[in-house]
């Protein structure tokens, strides 16, 4: 997949591979950002996976744009790392959000036939980024997609687990959201004690399990 | 214990060191001065300061030496310097007492201004930095912004070289640089052209995290961008929100973004930007990236 290579600002460069959230343009994102990484390029400074880019911050001193694209043309060409699987974790959710009901009678399902679809199969980590810690998961299967909420909440806290657009999220901290609230989870993705702040990074695996 | 109490804290007086970089995928920004420039001067000043000072906004600050001495610097914008009673020039570095009052007020000029000493700021370092995230809470003085009263303990005194008169402040005027952003090409040309051509105005709705601008001319009136896969933010960037309202993400910004991005301020400019005051005239021009990477404040 070839991408597109745009500087974002005078001190990074966004490798974009998709104008739209599909499954191959989040993989394609997620793998190059490991093989940035694991290059460990001169004058990087930041590989940043987004759902469907990486941003590079890179130091304009040390390497010029060109130069750097060039290099990032090399990496997304090279062989395929073999989709190394990322860690895989379980989340534990109480399905009891306040969204629960109008969610499942949108898909037509029982709350019961609704968790079970939802937990069914492991789902990857997207992106996280958003906010400290917040993890996007997905992609569920197209009968389980919703659209978003008319209406944004202006904030949830801390643990709530929301769904939408194909995709499950947890918050680590307190965010405004227009998705909707399925559940809460004691799962959380952000430490500012810690480093790294975060277990679940972008690739990795999220098996869901109703407490 | 060398200790400040503060005596009066205008809004969003918050503990900043060089910033947090390296933590965007975490889901933060990097923080960090909004007027780097500065913030760096006032370390020159001192020839050797703390990695964190204090950042004040236009309303200023005042605070107490409460035991030991300390040497401050004081740069950034143009504000009113009082010290036990006496007037002082800005920028300028002095030596507080004992029990020396040091009284900041509204000046000339500028959104931001910068207090740093020859000693470190004993807060702990949140994710390898003590800069305040206005945005996630955290770092700084509890992750929040200074209050009255606030106790302020200071460690061991760092090493100075002679001090020096940094180069002082080149007011430069003229348009703030930019280079064409990642969505420029959502816009049609006439909305770019009107971007370069016709100027915006600083709203008063500014902080850390952004600055509203006011559209008088509605070159974004009319603008509706279909909703964008998010990707991640710089600072500078120019992001035009789903009314019209353009806005310039700042060293606080959101981690990422889906509304379309436009321009993006180059490194040289954010901090002249950021000391716009509201109601300032703003137009923009751009730049090439090469240009751009070669420019000075």
């Amino acid at each position: 997949m070839t991408p597109l290579i745009l500087p974002l600002g005078d001190q990074a460069m966004l490798i974009r591979f998709g104008d739209r959230l599909t499954d191959e343009a989040n993989l394609a994102a997620i793998d190059f950002s490991r093989r940035a990484d694991a290059a460990a390029l001169q004058g990087v400074v930041e590989v940043v996976p987004n759902l469907v880019s990486v941003l590079l911050r890179y130091e304009p001193a040390t390497i010029s744009f060109e130069r750097l694209a060039g290099e990032v043309r090399l990496l997304v060409s090279g062989e395929p790392t073999g989709q190394q699987r990322g860690r895989e974790a379980v989340v534990r959710v109480e399905f009891d959000g306040e969204d629960l009901h109008e969610v499942v009678g949108l898909l037509h399902l029982s709350v019961d036939a609704f968790i079970s679809a939802h937990n069914g199969l492991p789902l990857r980590v997207l992106a996280t980024g958003f906010a400290p810690g917040f993890v996007y998961c997905g992609m569920h299967q197209d009968s389980l997609v919703v659209p978003r909420r008319r209406s944004v909440r202006r904030r949830v806290s801390a643990g709530t687990v929301l769904f939408a657009a194909g995709q499950t999220a947890i918050t680590s901290t307190a965010i405004p959201t227009g998705w909707h609230v399925i559940g809460r989870t004691g799962f959380r993705n952000f430490d500012p004690s810690r480093l790294p702040p975060s277990d679940l990074v972008a690739g990795d695996v999220v098996r869901f399990e109703a407490t | 214990m060398v200790t400040i109490r503060v005596l009066r804290a205008g809004p969003l007086a918050t503990l900043q060191d060089a910033g947090r970089p390296g933590v965007l995928h975490y889901g933060l920004s990097a923080s960090g001065p909004m007027d780097r420039g500065a913030f760096h001067r006032a370390g020159v000043w001192l020839g050797g300061a703390g990695s964190t000072g204090i950042e004040f906004t236009s309303a200023g600050i005042s605070f107490a030496v409460e035991d030991g001495s300390l040497s401050a610097a004081f740069d950034g914008g143009a504000f009113s310097l009082n010290i036990d009673g006496v007037a002082k020039y800005w920028p300028t570095r002095a030596v507080l007492k004992p029990g020396s009052k040091v009284d900041i007020t509204p000046g000339a000029d500028g959104n931001y201004g910068y207090v740093r000493f020859d000693r470190e700021i004993e807060v702990t370092e949140v994710l390898g930095s003590r800069a305040t995230s206005s945005i996630a809470g955290l770092g700084g003085w509890e992750g929040r912004a200074l209050r009255t009263g606030d106790a302020i303990p200071f460690g061991a005194a760092i090493a100075r070289r002679p001090s020096q008169h940094p180069r002082p402040t080149e007011v430069t005027a003229g348009p703030i640089r930019v280079i064409w952003g990642l969505h420029a090409d959502r816009f049609d040309a006439d909305t770019r052209q009107a971007f370069i051509s016709r100027s915006f105005r600083v709203s008063p709705q500014l902080d850390r995290m952004g600055v509203r601008l006011g559209d008088e001319a509605g070159v974004f009136a009319h603008t509706r961008v279909l909703s964008l896969v998010s990707d991640a933010v710089v600072p500078g960037d120019i992001q035009i929100l789903g009314d019209g309202t353009p806005i310039v993400l700042m060293r606080d910004h959101q981690p990422t973004g889906g509304y379309p991005r436009i321009a993006t301020v180059i490194s040289a400019d954010l901090d002249r930007f950021a000391q716009l005051r509201p109601g300032t005239e703003v137009h923009f021009e751009p730049l090439t990236l090469a240009h751009a990477q070669e420019a000075r404040p």
